[in-house]
């Protein structure tokens, strides 16, 4: 049959059943899209890796990794300069609570951020000039007391914001417990050093040898500037309340670290130590005490076993590879001795709550245990001195008085780090009390603009289940070792333990990250659309975007996203994405009407002769 | 004399049957009750394919259908969307005159489809129902054994499972059946396999009345 010189009606000449024009022609275009296929939409939604949710001051882990693994290194630097002053030190002594919660830790092995963080560190630290700048300057002058980690922190904030900025540190040197906690075989003084030149690159002043109470007063602070943060810290160390513990000998933790890494210690170590204490200071001054000429360390401690000593198993590991002996489950309620140390006089002992800020359960009915010592170095944690403080910020538990955000009352007065977090289930890690100072300067920043301060209200969804991710992408892939000192020249030498991480490591060990939760512009969803459906300018997070006219909602981007950052989102929650397509069939209403007429009419006509 | 057009828009393969199932189950009931009735799919739209839209019609006059060769309805009266997203797609209001009816399977309320709706005010009424949950329905592949092999395109040839409405059809009929009145309720009932569904969704249909037309 040929159609040649067939007469083809107005009719007809529009596109009709089994016709569909070209999207080149008239009307083409509206014919193709594709989006009233779809009862799921895809959209990009980050969630909150693991790791950014866990750290104590919310570093953004995935996205510095990420730039890491793309050789971004000073982007990844300036990344992790948003919420740490100071990566080179926590690099070095942080517990790592992200590599914890880290969710490769149930695939394979956690990820070794800390040591990453280090690598970044030690980049900034080489830099000639910080990449963080002070903000304009908005004619506001704040105090901070203390320059641990809270008060280093609130100050490097409040210089971004634009505040001029005074420091006040008791000791002859600024750093706070970084300084004088922190034993120089994990966090050498020169890095520090850096570090606080950093913050006086910022413009901070910082005045040394000022102690709050005796040389400025609660008044001064108030009357000299427009706000101040408080991050004193807890300086005054517990005692074991035992009998004979003013004997000579008897140390205390911090004071024992402060001591040495300021260089005035006087101390000298008897053979035999025993250190009292479960926790990371402890672990410290133990390992602290073997460099200082010890033999034989022993710590003793109330916990019934290593598992529930409040200390970084890592470290633990090393201490007891450094060959410091575990008494546990033993409280110290004598020291003996004619006036020096000779012994201590134990008993069995164990907390009487479930966690070890509880009170202490003494067996006294039981045998006493006679321990043989030259040293004893009690680390058992610290509590605040506030006898500057004005009577009305004190509560019955000897912390200060203050809200949720850290304010006392209504002064321009705020609380930050140990002293403030103290008592409040957050472990007194050097990450927290950062966290607390950043999130204070913005609290105080809030106030002094005068806005109202209101508690985050939006919800958190932090991807803890492999499940919502799709692990088909992920082999399993060893996490790279940080070298370490060999066992036999660490306890001669206050050289670091553990060594960095070289360039090609780091970036070795970025590469393993899943970005839980988090584009990191894998390109996967581009390249397994069966339809040119996703368009990015740019290969970024951010800049995938969904063409919905076009989107069938076939699922497979969001069943292929290797991180689960996309998700189906039902397509009636969208005011948005209406397509009126008319079916490609009957472009024009009746059309079919028409044709009906003309079927209608075929009986009157005689047959065609075709 | 009354004439009533029927039209269903269900999605491709994967709800293929629930929209056959409701255009044949009315218009066998009608037929029943001695009208003249017809049911027919839209082949034009290439139904074969999964998730694309497909229409299946019914018609039900006291009299002689004049326009059986025509295999589109131009004016239809009540509209069944058997997929809730299909609200936002198409023009299927197109040609409906006064006082139609549009039932959609969706959990929301008609409150807030209405606002998707291209022309409400030829509408008396707008009538949701949860037909999937009612149907206790998974929109998914592996219930294929127990739904029959329709769902592999073979447009009901090849189907294994022969009842009428085993699935989501039968609240959607339920809600046809009690908002309209096209056919008795009494006649169309023993057809529908999935009872339990349809006696359950009489109950739960949200009616939104608009603008009712005086007869």
């Amino acid at each position: 049959m040929s159609t040649k010189n067939t007469h083809i009606p107005e009719w007809l000449t529009v596109p009709f059943a089994g016709i569909t024009p070209a999207p080149s022609q008239e009307k083409g275009q509206d014919l193709f899209p594709t989006g009233n296929w779809r009862s799921i939409r895809p959209v990009y939604r980050d969630k909150l890796p693991p790791c950014n949710n866990a750290c104590g001051t919310n570093e953004k882990i995935q996205g510095y990794l990420d730039l890491v693994k793309r050789g971004k290194y000073l982007d990844a630097y300036a990344l992790i300069k948003e919420d740490m002053p100071f990566p080179s030190v926590t690099g070095r002594v942080c517990y790592h609570p992200c590599e914890q919660a880290c969710n490769r830790g149930k695939y394979d092995e956690a990820i070794s951020i800390r040591a990453v963080e280090r690598f970044l560190g030690d980049l900034g630290q080489a830099l000639t000039s910080d990449v963080v700048k002070p903000g304009k300057p908005n004619g506001k002058k704040v105090a901070v007391v203390g320059s641990g980690p809270a008060g280093h922190s609130a100050a490097y904030q409040l210089a971004r914001l634009g505040y001029a900025v005074t420091i006040f540190e008791k000791s002859p040197k600024a750093g706070g417990l970084n300084r004088g906690g922190i034993p120089d075989w994990v966090l050498p003084q020169n890095i520090l050093d850096r570090e606080i030149e950093r913050l006086e690159q910022l413009g901070i002043e910082i005045k040394t040898g000022v102690e709050v109470g005796k040389d400025i007063t609660w008044d001064d602070l108030k009357k000299n500037y427009d706000a101040c943060v408080l991050a004193v810290g807890l300086t005054e160390p517990n005692s074991v309340r035992a009998e004979g513990e003013d004997k000579e000998g008897v140390l205390y933790g911090l004071s024992f670290l402060r001591d040495i890494g300021m260089g005035t210690s006087k101390v000298k170590l008897g053979a035999r130590v025993a250190v009292i204490g479960g926790g990371n200071t402890a672990i410290d001054c133990a390992r602290e005490a073997l460099r200082q000429g010890a033999a034989e360390v022993t710590m003793i401690t109330v916990e019934g076993n290593t598992k529930e000593m409040p200390a970084s198993p890592e470290d633990l590991h090393d201490m007891v590879e450094e060959g410091v002996e575990l008494l546990h489950g033993r409280s110290v309620t004598a020291v003996l001795g004619n006036g020096k140390v000779e012994a201590c006089q134990l008993h069995k002992a164990r907390f009487s709550g479930a966690i070890n800020a509880s009170p202490i359960t003494v067996d006294r009915d039981a045998p006493a245990e006679r321990f043989v010592v030259d040293n004893v170095i009690i680390a058992i944690g610290q509590h605040a001195s506030l006898n500057w403080l004005p009577a009305e910020f004190k509560n019955e538990r000897g912390t200060i008085k203050m809200d949720k955000f850290g304010r006392l009352g209504d002064t321009n007065f705020f609380a930050a780090g140990d002293i403030a977090q103290v008592g409040s289930g957050q472990p007194l890690m050097v990450v927290n009390a950062v966290g607390d100072g950043k999130r204070v300067a913005f609290n105080l920043d809030k106030v002094m603009r005068g806005e109202k301060l209101q508690p985050r209200t939006i919800p958190v969804d932090v991807i803890f289940d492999l499940n919502r991710m799709n692990m088909t992408y992920f082999p399993h892939f060893p996490r790279v070792q940080q070298e370490m000192l060999p066992t036999e020249k660490r306890t001669k030498t206050q050289d670091e333990v553990i060594q960095a991480f070289t360039e090609e490591q780091a970036v070795e060990e970025a590469n393993r990250c899943f970005s839980c939760g988090t584009c990191n512009a894998c390109d996967n969803c581009y390249l397994v659309c069966p339809e040119p459906c996703i368009a990015r300018p740019e290969r970024s997070n951010g800049m995938y975007k969904i063409l919905v006219d076009y989107c069938k909602g076939c699922r497979v981007c969001i069943e292929e996203c290797p991180t689960g950052c996309l998700e189906g989102v039902p397509e009636l929650d969208f005011d948005t994405g209406v397509v009126r397509m008319d079916t490609a069939f009957a472009i024009s209403p009746g059309l079919h009407g028409r044709q009906a007429q003309e079927l209608k009419n075929l009986g009157d006509r005689p047959a065609k002769n075709i | 004399m009354s004439y009533t057009e029927l039209t269903v828009w269900t999605r491709g393969i994967i709800m293929d049957k629930e929209g056959r199932d409701i255009v044949n189950s009315i218009s066998a009931s009608a037929r029943i009750e001695g009208k003249y009735a017809q049911a027919m799919e839209n082949y034009v739209d290439n139904p074969d394919r999964t998730n694309c839209p497909t229409r299946k019609y019914c018609r039900v006059s006291d009299e002689v259908l004049e326009n059986e060769l025509t295999y589109e309805n131009e004016h239809p009266n009540i509209v069944v969307l058997v997929e809730g997203t299909m609200v936002k797609g198409w023009d299927y209001m197109r040609g409906m005159p006064p006082g139609g009816t549009l039932v959609i399977n969706t959990h929301y309320t008609p409150d807030y489809m209405i606002r998707f709706v291209p022309g409400p005010e030829r509408l008396a009424q707008l009538v949701c129902v949860d037909a999937a949950k009612i149907a206790d329905h998974k929109w998914l592949y592996y219930r294929l054994g127990e739904l029959g092999l329709d769902r592999l395109s073979t447009e009901g040839a090849a189907e294994r499972n022969k009842s009428i409405a085993p699935d989501i059809a039968a609240p959607l009929i339920a809600a046809v059946v009690k908002t309209t009145g096209i056919v008795k309720m009494k006649t169309i009932e023993p057809m529908i396999a999935n009872k339990h569904a349809f006696e359950v969704a009489l109950n739960e249909l949200h009616i939104m009345s608009l603008n009712p037309v005086a007869v």
